[in-house]
């Protein structure tokens, strides 16, 4: 029994002192790539480590970025939102201002339209009164007009007193020479003129205008171109002739200002009386 | 006392194939504990 059980042991110490050799055998052979790739493996952990500590340092590094940038945002926004309230403000206070703007545009209008209403009146005044100017400067050009004949005619009036009071110094002597006349006549200047008095007949020419006969062809009227205002009056007696030939006598019986008729009281044979013949009172 | 002589058998020679087996595993493990440097850590 013992024998056997020697037996067994044995040969199970045998087994095991192989199996362990096994073991070792391959621990051994297998050893050197175990520790390749521990040390593979111990490198990659160190270099995850550098890698992580890296990652850690940027992050710690981003991380105070972000964190400072963060700050800075902050004020940042701090400072916008009081700008934004200082606008906000400037806002309100421009919208008020806005608001007195319109008031005052609206006020400025209104002032505005009087203006204008105003202006339109006093551009309708204006045109009254430039139309009252130009009337008036009608007037005055009128007046200067009116002034200046006066003026004209005054001159003349001038003239024509200083030509009566010649005339009138001539006519003195006359009066003078006359009554030294009469006087050497021993005829008294006062005393009165009985009967009438001829008038002085003084040298009127003029033409025959137009001759013209009764029904019965027993008298001839003739009509001439002076009348009374060239000394023509009724009863004178006055030549027709035609270049040196006596043609009648007629006496005056119309007196016009302008124009005479005369009957014809004395006729020749030298020629009818026509129109365009001329007529005198001296021949 | 007497001597009592045996011959060897089979199984004396499994234990020094045995003994040999061990030496051959603690050899193996002795340089493999070498190629770390005796170092357990």
């Amino acid at each position: 029994m013992n024998n056997i059980v020697s037996k067994i042991l044995i040969v199970a110490n045998l087994v095991f002192s192989l199996c362990f050799m096994c073991f070792a055998g391959a621990v051994f052979t297998f050893q050197a790539g175990w520790r390749d790739k521990a040390n593979k493996t111990q490198t990659q952990l160190a270099s995850a480590n550098d890698a992580v500590k890296q990652l850690q340092g940027d992050k710690d590094l981003l991380t105070t970025n972000f964190t400072k940038n963060l700050e800075d945002q902050k004020a940042r926004a701090n400072n916008f939102e009081a700008k934004v309230n200082g606008l906000d403000q400037n806002l309100k206070q421009a919208i008020g201002n806005l608001a007195n703007a319109e008031k005052e545009r609206d006020k400025h209008l209104v002032d505005l339209q009087v203006a204008q209403k105003e202006a339109q009146a006093r551009i309708t005044e204006t045109n009254i009164a430039r139309d009252e100017i130009k009337r008036l400067r009608d007037q005055n050009n009128e007046a200067i007009t009116v002034r200046r004949g006066l003026e004209d005619k005054s001159l003349g009036l001038e003239g024509e007193i200083a030509e009566a009071e010649t005339r009138e110094v001539q006519f003195l002597k006359e009066i003078t020479h006359l009554n030294d006349l009469l006087r050497f006549n021993k005829i008294d200047p006062r005393d009165p003129i009985i009967g009438p008095v001829p008038k002085i007949i003084e040298l009127v020419k003029g033409e025959v205008v137009e001759s013209r006969k009764n029904a019965s062809r027993s008298a001839e009227h003739v009509q001439i171109s002076v009348g009374s205002d060239d000394g023509v009056f009724k009863n004178l007696k006055m030549t027709v002739y035609r270049d040196s030939n006596f043609l009648a006598t007629i006496q005056i019986t119309d007196v016009y200002p302008d124009k005479a008729v005369g009957l014809v009281i004395e006729e020749t044979r030298n020629g009818t009386i026509e129109r365009g013949d001329n007529v005198t009172t001296k021949f | 006392m007497s001597q009592q002589s045996s011959d060897p058998t089979i199984y004396d020679g499994l234990m020094f194939v045995s003994l040999g087996a061990v030496i051959v595993g603690i050899v193996f493990l002795i340089l493999a504990l070498d190629g770390y440097g005796w170092s357990a850590g």
